[in-house]
């Protein structure tokens, strides 16, 4: 069959960070250099041939781009200045962009001044949600943190977490959905038994949990810190979904939760810094390109942990008027970084990376490499 | 023959013939012969102390013809000629037994070896018997040259002949200078304007006192030989004119193949498909449109039209690869929104700035699709649904994958190949075309310039393709080559050619066919031929031709090839 080429792709790819790819000639160094290319998937360079040609669809159906974790080698050695390892960080952006169906996510990578709107948007409705609803439905006092006739209930607020996790598990799992239709039912996607998909399964948990291929690359210390973010990340949001009484309780610490959030906070900060400090002094080839989403990324992710551990600290510290207001500060974050992120921006790779793993596993099963 | 004494000298070239001749006991079979009074071998014959040791043989021993068994005599026959004449001795005195390439060489088995090397030194010592002194001659050079061609190759050369104070004869078919650089916009790599670089040169050659200047023009024929030519001209009036020059420059160029010869790129048939040199002139007029009249949004450049190819020209056409980079840079800046997507077989821009050229179309974000040389693209219509013109049918090499590149013009890259004229104008000037029918020159490495016709020179695209600073050097170079020999004040014709014996020939005229030089004419009145000296090669054809024996080679009478085979007998 043959392709229809796209030539307007490479520039649509630069919206998504994807920049340099066009100076690429095809020498091969990328892949020769990369640990986690093989025969089965050449990467990156033949998504960068992909991306010159304008092969839209090809590339849409691609495992490609998340199987690789971006250590910054084959950037180091091309000798185009072509950026491969950006270029295949713009390709997982604009694969999220393509999995979404709802087309925001696209708005968003597009143009950071609509993220930088729908952030602060969002952050006021929040605010101001948060607000009345303490006033008006909430225990009306702004001076009482927790137990009975707190500002925000815990038990009201688990509702809002757990209804808004639900809308965001539904529309991320419907974006999940189409990457599998796109990848594993293409023209060119071998078929696989639902014996294959059971057999396979514990793949899932195996690379969301260990990451283990990102510590495939020579350089171990992006595998480790991102690893402790995604752990502390994942800490933090069991917390908040299960425990938010036992959070919210006070002020006496609850060592047997709050251990748990403050070991996660520190992971939390600790890797943000570090990567915010990377970004800036750009020592490493992985952090000399930044999209601005990254800076968003980053930013709200500093932001909801330091008003998290602030508002605790002012709870215990006996202002609970301070930690209450500190509290809508941090739900002010929390909200749009959830509503943007999980099932339109980065936060998606949580799901979208380990499936790919999950996926081409299951293609090369079949006979066929992606 | 009693008082001749002849030298032999047997090389052991290092170890290159030694290892398997056994160069003393060829010494001393030599030493056997009647007529040869020492016979040595020596290390290095070529080497000074060699060539001492033969000058002082000659003088003390009195010898009177020397043979060298050593190379071949491409490689030192001069230098042993030199070495006899600086003692005293006819430099003709000399004959070399080719014991290395033809012996030590080719052969493993030393006694067969060193039988043969013996045959072959016997065969040279009964030839240099026969061996007659001869004396070169020389011939008056005539300063002027006759350039054919005002291209860039031929205006550089008209123009540096003219400069150094020689006579140019400058003749142009077309009504103007510039030849198919007239045609272009903009030059590869740096991208500077051809007019302007023409400009400067035309107006020169136009008002330069040094070059007459015949437009409209062409050679009818050429008499004569090196340094004496008479070539006739047609010119635009409709003259026939005969003019005298010492050389003649062949700087004709080349045509660029016809793409309409490529059937399934259906130029010709689908209105959008140029070639390259159309691309240029809408480029020229500023006016870059399809035929409809709007802006092309996809731009296909097709690469290798005619070039590197088992149908058409197994050669590269060296520029269209530069070229095409250089139009995508051309539309890209006339139609910033354009797309260029160039199809290539092999990215071939090697010349300097090309690299970077290349590097700069690729930021500018032209894709680069590969297509196997016996895969051509296709090229269709586009359907109403397409958004595009054509569609361009790729079966892209790199990826593997059969593409659809939506095109709204499609640029063929025509390759160049040889006028249709050349032909004719190898025949005029006596020069020789490869199997393409680009004409040869005398070496492809060491003489570039000259032809296997002393006098004439070849320089620019008629050789083979060539871009402009190319043609330009060699347009110079051959302008130096002839100014060497106008320095020389006259020609040297060399001892060794053929002589026809009035007496016996009948003027048959066989080997005023057979011989490849034209150094032959008939004389009417007298019936007879005659050989012109300065011409001949000495190759011996119209000798083994004629009927009645009438033609001797000298330096390779019948008496010595006799001699030479009862030798090696």
């Amino acid at each position: 069959m043959a392709v229809r080429a796209n030539p307007n792709l490479i520039d649509e790819l630069e919206h998504y960070g994807a920049r340099d790819a066009s100076k690429c000639y095809q020498c091969g160094d990328c892949s020769a250099t990369c640990r986690l290319s093989g025969d089965a998937s050449v990467f990156p360079r033949k998504a960068m041939h992909y991306l010159q040609l304008g092969l839209e669809k090809p590339l849409r159906s691609t495992l490609d781009p998340w199987l690789c974790y971006y250590c910054g080698d084959c950037s180091e050695r091309c000798p185009r200045g072509a950026e491969p390892g950006e270029t295949m960080m713009g390709l997982r952006r604009w694969l999220t962009a393509q999995y979404d169906f709802t087309g925001i996510s696209r708005f968003l990578y597009r143009s950071w001044a609509s993220e930088l709107a729908a952030i602060l948007m969002l952050a006021l409705v929040t605010g101001a949600g948060f607000l009345g609803f303490g006033y008006i439905l909430g225990g009306g006092n702004l001076s009482v943190y927790d137990g009975a006739g707190a500002f925000l209930p815990a038990h009201d607020v688990h509702i809002f977490d757990w209804t808004m996790g639900i809308t965001l598990a539904l529309i991320l799992s419907i974006n999940c959905l189409r990457m599998w239709r796109f990848t594993m039912r293409g023209e060119q996607a071998a078929p696989v038994s639902p014996s294959q998909y059971v057999r396979h399964l514990q793949l899932l948990p195996l690379h969301f949990f260990t990451q283990k291929r990102f510590r495939d690359c020579e350089n171990k210390r992006p595998w480790a810190t991102h690893l402790v973010l995604m752990l502390s990340y994942l800490t933090m949001l069991v917390l908040i979904m299960f425990f938010l009484k036992e959070m919210q309780s006070g002020p006496k610490v609850n060592w047997y939760v709050h251990s748990f959030g403050y070991l996660a906070s520190i992971g939390l900060v600790t890797v943000t810094i570090l990567d915010l400090r990377g970004r800036v002094k750009k020592d490493e080839a992985y952090h000399r390109h930044s999209h601005e989403s990254d800076w968003m990324f980053l930013i709200l992710l500093l932001y909801v942990a330091t008003t998290g551990i602030v508002q605790h600290v002012l709870h215990r510290a006996g202002l609970p008027m301070a930690a209450n207001i500190t509290y809508v500060a941090h739900l002010m974050g929390v909200v749009p970084m959830l509503l943007l992120e999980v099932p339109f921006s980065k936060w998606s790779h949580m799901a979208y990376r380990p499936l790919a793993m999950y996926f081409a596993a299951l293609q090369q099963a079949a006979g066929k490499g992606s | 023959m009693a008082q001749e004494r002849i030298g032999v000298y047997v090389c052991c070239c290092g170890t290159n013939i030694s290892r398997v001749v056994d160069v003393d006991a060829v010494a001393a079979s030599a030493l056997a012969i009647p007529g040869v009074g020492i016979a040595r071998a020596y290390k290095y014959m070529c080497s000074n102390p060699g060539q001492k040791t033969i000058l002082d043989d000659v003088r003390k021993q009195e010898l009177t013809r020397v043979v060298v068994a050593s190379c071949s005599p491409h490689m030192h026959e001069i230098t042993f000629r030199a070495a006899i004449q600086r003692a005293g001795l006819n430099p003709y005195m000399l004959e070399m037994a080719n014991i290395r390439e033809q012996c030590s060489w080719i052969h493993d088995d030393a006694a067969a070896a060193t039988e043969k090397a013996i045959a072959l030194v016997h065969a040279a010592v009964e030839r240099v018997k026969f061996n007659e002194p001869l004396e070169s001659r020389t011939a008056k050079m005539c300063a002027s040259t006759l350039v054919l061609g005002g291209g860039v190759a031929g205006m550089a050369a008209a123009l540096e002949l003219a400069d150094a104070g020689q006579q140019v004869f400058l003749v142009e078919k077309e009504n103007c200078l510039g030849g198919n650089v007239r045609r272009l916009n903009l030059t590869a790599p740096y991208l500077d304007s051809a007019r302007d670089l023409l400009q400067s040169w035309t107006a020169r050659v136009e008002r330069h006192p040094g070059i007459r200047l015949f437009l409209n023009s062409e050679l009818t024929g050429l008499k004569g030989f090196n340094g004496n030519f008479t070539p006739s001209l047609r010119t635009g009036d409709g003259e026939t004119l005969e003019l005298e020059a010492g050389s003649v420059l062949v700087a004709t160029g080349y045509k660029e193949f016809d793409a309409a010869r490529i059937g399934q790129y259906g130029y010709g048939r689908l209105p959008n498909i140029i070639t390259s040199f159309e691309l240029e002139s809408m480029l020229r007029r500023g006016k870059l449109e399809t035929k409809s009249g709007r802006q092309p949004r996809n731009v296909t450049i097709i690469h290798c039209v005619g070039s590197r190819s088992q149908q058409f020209h197994s050669y590269c056409s060296r520029v269209c690869c530069a070229t095409a980079l250089k139009y995508a840079l051309e539309i890209k800046s006339a139609l910033p929104d354009a797309h260029i997507a160039n199809l290539y077989t092999d990215m071939e821009a090697f010349g300097k700035g090309c690299e970077e050229l290349y590097r700069k179309c690729s930021e500018a974000k032209t894709s680069f699709l590969m297509y196997a040389k016996d895969r051509l693209p296709v090229i269709c219509e586009a359907a109403r649904g397409d958004g595009s013109e054509m569609i361009v049918n790729v079966e892209e090499q790199l990826s593997g994958e059969a593409i659809e590149m939506p095109a709204d013009l499609v640029v063929l890259m025509v390759g160049m190949e040889p006028r249709e004229d050349s032909k004719q104008v190898a025949r005029l000037v006596n020069i020789s075309r490869d199997k393409a029918g680009w004409f040869i020159e005398s070496h492809p490495k060491l003489d570039p310039v000259a032809t296997t016709t002393d006098g004439v020179y070849i320089a620019g695209a008629c050789q083979f393709p060539k871009d402009i600073p190319e043609s330009v050097i060699q347009g110079r170079a051959a302008a130096a080559r002839i100014l060497a020999k106008v320095a020389q004040g006259e020609i040297n014709i060399d001892a060794v050619y053929s002589e026809v014996q009035e007496k016996l020939c009948a003027g048959c005229g066989t080997c005023f066919s057979l011989c490849p030089y034209g150094a032959i004419e008939i004389d009417e009145q007298k019936r007879v031929s005659r050989i012109i000296s300065a011409v001949c090669r000495a190759c011996g054809c119209c000798a083994a031709g004629c009927p009645a024996g009438a033609i001797k080679v000298r330096h390779s009478t019948d008496e010595q090839i006799f001699a030479q085979i009862e030798g090696v007998l």
